[in-house]
């Protein structure tokens, strides 16, 4: 079977600081990964290097099956689009209308021209609808995306990705700054409309139980190194309270 | 994040309180788009018609034998008068301006902290903050009318006031840039108040301290950093008005260029420009350096430096203090007051000041129209932060073409305007346009090397190539905040349409340098009447069109 996402050894270092150390993991199609750990653990370090914007100190990283590293920018936009992010901070556009911003995930593809004319007239309003229906708003597809409520503007992120159709979806701490009832309902929308079936999603959650409820397999990770690497199924609480233990 | 302290919060606090203060979460207001797009129409239709006006397309409006003279200033920019007398000519009259510029901003800094507490709310409040004191919502209103008087009227026009009074004596220029940029910088100083004063001046009165003390400890030492700050942006704003009141006499760089100019010695002008050049930057380097890494022992050695600077202009210039409150200057005032009373319709009848006001208005809004229009598209070329050489050498020469547009005074671009183009708005139009595009580029660079641009980078990361993060995400987020900026900018360029007017662009600047020559006071009162309300109309157009932006 091909891994959409497989780091071999890999090592990463900021200056003197190792952010992972020697980390063999291998994602397949299809998978539901939560990355769990305290604070300072690796975890966002580990999704960087799935979206390139990090490279390894050691080791290689494959993405989609091919460890190549892109070489043209043809290439490298292409390797792009296959990989979407969902940021905690969202990153819309405030001024924009809900139409482009959800627009926006089809920039990887779009010619330029094709892009700067639909700020004037809208293309693929179709999709963009159908997209924001899924996630119950269709109806702010007029309306200026800073107008909207912080969970209208969640799903107006998730739109986006919907239309930008990734293989490869990564969520960096999704549900940080929510409470329980609406990191529930964000992770419903991002597992089961945005991830479905068929795409594959790496998760950095705080949230231990949320993890194991959501997600079919968990990879622990403290200081930089993978500690536990299982199905959800198999992560016992005792695991999790070693995961987050306190050194003094 | 825009920082507390950067130039765009400073203008902010001019134009009465950022164009994208938060109004409150969830309000939705879907027509505020549809209202935006009625003004940008209105706006479209008003530029026809001062285009129209001005006879573009109508008549002829350049003078092609102009361009001689054009291309001989210009050729003499490589070979300035760099001969010894003349250097320190210019060496002497550039202490001259500075010294203007600092005294006209230290008596502006005084009079601005008065006038400050005058105009605050926090002054006005009652002790107790949940009775509504009528009467002292009153005082605060009417204060705040009494202020906004002689900020609406140009330096220019309130040096050609003072020197019928004073004489020609430095303290014309002196409180002709201090009297309007003190009631700007009691407005910004009043905000800044407000914006400080919160519960430890509200514990200092509840426990019985009287109102001034309670600002003395409770606020001003919070504020201090905000107004050294904000006085330090009037100094850089003051070095430009110096330049522009000592071409219409009060001596130093703009003197010497007027007269250099009259002599068509383009070589001397050249000298004095550069002279401009180099003092405006460092002027604006000083104070953007103060507001980026101000640590306090920075702003206190600016501080110290600035009240030596004080004492240095005061034994350059010389002023008469004592004219003051001599009785002759009492006379004047009183003789000057009764040949003003009443208003007086101009030669050509009250039609006439209605005509020259239309004049007036459409100068200034094709001025700032194209300002805004290169200013916006310059400014991204100017901000910093760019990671090419290429993209970094663009940027220096952007800034130094912003730099140099700003330095020299709008009356001497008008100058040159009118060796190629034909007499009237238009040139005034150019000339008001070409100096306000270096003021406003500068402020529009500043709003994109402000902006927190993580929306631009996540598209860039799902493969958007750079004109479409440029289109979908710098645009849309930097847009609204200059276009904010523009609009408020031709607010001050109503004004400043007084100074081209005076070299002949037409409108009420000109009407009012005739009325001047002729010793015409109550017409030149009904002039100055006119500017206000105009002024006071556009004011009213920009806030409500600035508002649709938020």
């Amino acid at each position: 079977m091909t891994s959409i996402l497989a780091l071999h050894h890999v090592g990463v270092r900021f200056g003197d600081h190792m952010a992972l150390v020697d980390v063999d993991v291998a994602i397949g199609p299809g998978e539901r990964v939560a990355l769990v750990g305290p604070s300072g653990a690796g975890k966002t370090t580990f999704l960087r290097l799935a979206d390139r914007s990090v490279t390894p100190t050691s080791g290689t990283v494959a993405t989609f099956g091919a460890d190549r590293v892109p070489t043209g920018a043809a290439d490298a936009r292409a390797a792009c689009r296959r990989v979407g992010t969902v940021h905690q901070h969202l990153h819309l556009v405030g001024p924009l209308r809900v139409v482009h911003n959800v627009n926006a995930g089809h920039l990887g593809r779009w010619t330029r021209r094709r892009a700067l004319w639909s700020l004037v007239r809208p293309r693929e309003v179709d999709a963009a609808r159908a997209a924001l229906d899924r996630l119950g708003i269709a109806d702010k597809l007029g309306e200026r995306t800073d107008r909207l409520s912080g969970g209208e503007q969640q799903r107006v992120a998730l739109a986006r990705l919907l239309v930008q159709d990734p293989e490869l979806v990564l969520a960096d701490e999704p549900v940080a700054s929510l409470d329980p009832a609406r990191a529930e309902e964000v992770m419903d929308l991002l597992c089961d409309v945005v991830a479905g079936r068929t795409r594959t999603l790496v998760v950095s959650l705080h949230d231990f139980d949320l993890a194991r409820r959501r997600c079919d397999r968990l990879i622990g990770l403290r200081a930089g190194r993978v500690v536990f690497d299982a199905p959800a199924a198999d992560v016992t609480d005792a695991m999790g309270h070693a995961l987050y233990r306190i050194d003094r | 994040m825009s920082r507390a302290d950067a130039l765009t919060t400073l203008t902010d606090r001019e134009a009465g309180g950022a164009p994208d203060r938060d109004r409150g979460t969830g309000a939705r207001r879907p027509w505020g788009i549809r209202r935006a797009r009625t003004w940008s129409v209105l706006l479209l239709f008003a530029v026809l018609w001062s285009l129209w006006d001005a006879g573009v397309g109508r008549r002829a409006l350049v003078n092609p034998g102009g361009w001689e003279l054009q291309r001989r200033f210009w050729a003499a920019a490589v070979h300035p008068d760099l001969s010894s007398s003349f250097v320190s000519t210019i060496g002497h009259d550039a202490r001259t301006t500075i010294a203007f510029a600092v005294l006209g901003t230290a008596l502006s800094v005084l009079i601005g902290l008065a006038g400050a507490v005058m105009i605050s709310e926090t002054w006005w409040r009652s002790r107790r903050p949940d009775r509504r004191d009528v009467r002292r919502r009153a005082g605060w209103l009417a204060s705040r009318g009494l202020w906004s008087v002689p900020r609406g009227i140009h330096e220019a026009v309130w040096g050609l006031y003072l020197v019928n009074v004073l004489g020609r004596d430095p303290l014309v220029g002196i409180l002709a840039i201090a009297i309007p940029f003190g009631a700007i910088t009691a407005k910004v100083y009043a905000e800044i108040l407000d914006e400080t004063a919160g519960d430890a001046y509200d514990a200092l009165r509840a426990a019985g301290a009287g109102r001034t003390s309670a600002l003395a400890y409770g606020v001003l030492p919070a504020a201090l950093p905000d107004l050294v700050s904000y006085a330090f942006y009037r100094f850089e704003c003051s070095i430009r008005s110096a330049v522009i009141l000592g071409m219409i006499g009060a001596g130093g760089i703009g003197f010497r260029l007027s007269l250099s100019f009259q002599a068509l010695a383009y070589r001397e002008m050249w000298t004095a420009i550069y002279a401009l050049v180099i003092i405006s930057a460092v002027a604006d380097w000083w104070g953007s350096r103060l507001r980026r890494r101000g640590t306090a022992r920075r702003v206190r050695r600016s501080a110290l430096l600035g009240l030596a600077l004080v004492a240095a202009s005061i034994a350059h210039l010389r002023p008469d203090f004592g004219r003051l409150v001599s009785s002759s200057t009492r006379a004047l005032v009183v003789e000057l007051v009764e040949r003003s009373w009443w208003p007086t319709a101009p030669r050509d009848g009250w039609w006439g000041l209605v005509e020259r006001a239309v004049d007036t208005f459409q100068m200034s809004l094709l001025a700032l129209v194209f300002a805004s229009a290169i200013a916006i598209a310059i400014a991204f070329v100017a901000a910093r932060g760019g990671r090419t050489p290429i993209r970094r050498a663009a940027s220096l020469v952007a800034r130094t073409v912003l730099v140099f547009t700003r330095a020299v005074p709008p009356p001497v671009w008008a100058l040159l305007v009118l060796f190629v183009m034909y007499p009237g708005p238009l040139p005034g139009a150019v000339a008001l346009g070409i100096y306000n595009f270096g003021i406003l580029g500068r402020l529009c660079a500043e709003v994109i090397e402000n902006l927190d641009d993580r929306s631009g980078r996540a598209l860039a990361a799902l493969g958007a190539p750079t004109v479409a993060v440029f289109a979908y995400a710098t645009l849309p987020q930097t847009a609204p905040r200059m276009a904010a900026y523009a609009l408020y900018r031709w607010e001050v360029a109503l004004r400043e349409t007084v100074i081209v007017g005076v070299v002949g662009a037409g409108g009420l600047g000109r009407l009012l340098e005739q009325q001047r020559a002729a010793f015409d006071y109550s017409g030149m009162l009904a002039t100055v009447i006119a500017l206000l309300l105009l002024s006071g109309v556009v004011d009213l157009i920009s806030t409500a069109m600035r508002r649709t932006l938020r």
